[in-house]
């Protein structure tokens, strides 16, 4: 199947024909205003125009930064702009699996984790899927609004997992892992501390849970 | 490649570095932290589950003559 | 017309599948290595020419 690389042609309500999440054009997980931005900056018109899932990757192992939009003219990240670019191509899941399992490049691995908390569909799925990811401990660079900040893949997994918000877009509705356990629809999650978690947790019990930098 | 960036607009001295494995002893105690903030906020969750089922099922034990 | 589905003229993208993906990435990563070798090499010629 084809896609076209206008996305203003994939945004055209009455002529949309590619492929559905949650029964809508998934262009719409990003809100108006972004999508808008995206398609207007530079990077989304000379740097991912035409792009199929191969190809995304030449972008995708150059991103040195993930974030949402920044500036006073809240310009969109170039990794925005590619999760948009994945909205926009829907890639096979073993696609997506293969940017998030693939070990060198964090970056690709953080723009998988955020496609699949965006795009796939069964909540149990997405937990059994990204939580592994909360053992790799890798920096990451983010821009704010205003300027740096320093996470991690373990984190940004976190808050793709509990967080409502991240990136510029609201994440759409995704049932609390206890509710999932509650179903048995999930098994409880084993830390990858493993046996280390009692001994960490017998340690700094008193103190309030801070360990020494 | 800084694309869409006012030349003007980023200072270096902003950014964040994210080489890994400069202190990697550090890097892995920092995870373990935040692993274990995890693990405890989501045991916190299920004791505060548990609590509110007790409690339920404690008022629904109570006779209407208690209940009043 | 297949040049201009190629350079993305058209308007229309090919849809990659797995395989293609996988080849595209070790491709890339191979480019990144032989870059690197390079800067290497280049590196050693200017210490060398240094030294002269």
């Amino acid at each position: 199947m084809a896609h076209h690389a206008d996305a203003k042609r994939a945004l055209d309500e009455r002529g949309y024909t590619g492929s559905l999440i949650r029964g809508d054009n998934p262009l719409k997980l990003f809100e108006k205003p972004v999508r808008d931005r995206i398609i207007e900056s530079y990077y989304w018109k000379e740097q991912c125009f035409g792009l199929n899932a191969a190809t995304l990757l030449d972008r995708a192992l150059e991103l040195t930064f993930i974030g949402g939009t920044y500036g006073v003219a809240q310009r969109p990240t170039p990794f925005l702009c590619l999760a948009f670019k994945l909205l926009q191509l829907t890639p096979d899941k073993e696609i997506i699996l293969f940017y998030l399992r693939q070990e060198e490049f964090k970056y690709l691995r953080a723009l998988a984790a955020f496609y699949i908390r965006l795009a796939w569909e069964k909540d149990a799925e997405v937990y059994e899927t990204l939580e592994p990811y909360l053992a790799d401990a890798r920096k990451l660079k983010r821009r704010t609004r205003e300027g740096w900040a320093l996470t991690h893949v373990d984190e940004f997994v976190d808050d793709l997992l509990v967080k409502s918000r991240i990136c510029a877009t609201t994440l759409p509705k995704l049932n609390p892992r206890l509710f999932l356990e509650d179903e048995d629809k999930l098994e409880p999650r084993i830390s990858a501390l493993g046996e280390e978690l009692e001994e960490l947790d017998g340690d700094d019990g008193e103190s309030d849970g801070e360990v020494e930098e | 490649k800084a694309w869409d960036d006012d030349a003007a607009n980023i200072d270096p001295e902003d950014e964040v570095d994210d080489t890994d494995d400069v202190d990697p002893e550090a890097e892995r105690a920092s995870w373990k932290l935040r692993e274990l903030k995890r693990v405890r906020r989501d045991r916190l969750a299920i004791e505060e589950k548990e609590k509110e089922r007790e409690e339920i099922e404690r008022r629904r034990n109570l006779t209407a003559e208690e209940r009043e | 017309r297949q040049h201009l589905v190629a350079s993305g003229e058209s308007g229309e993208v090919r849809r990659a599948g797995l395989e293609e993906v996988k080849t595209r990435f070790e491709y890339l990563v191979a480019k990144r290595e032989e870059a690197k070798a390079r800067e290497v090499v280049d590196l050693g010629e200017r210490i060398e020419v240094a030294r002269e």
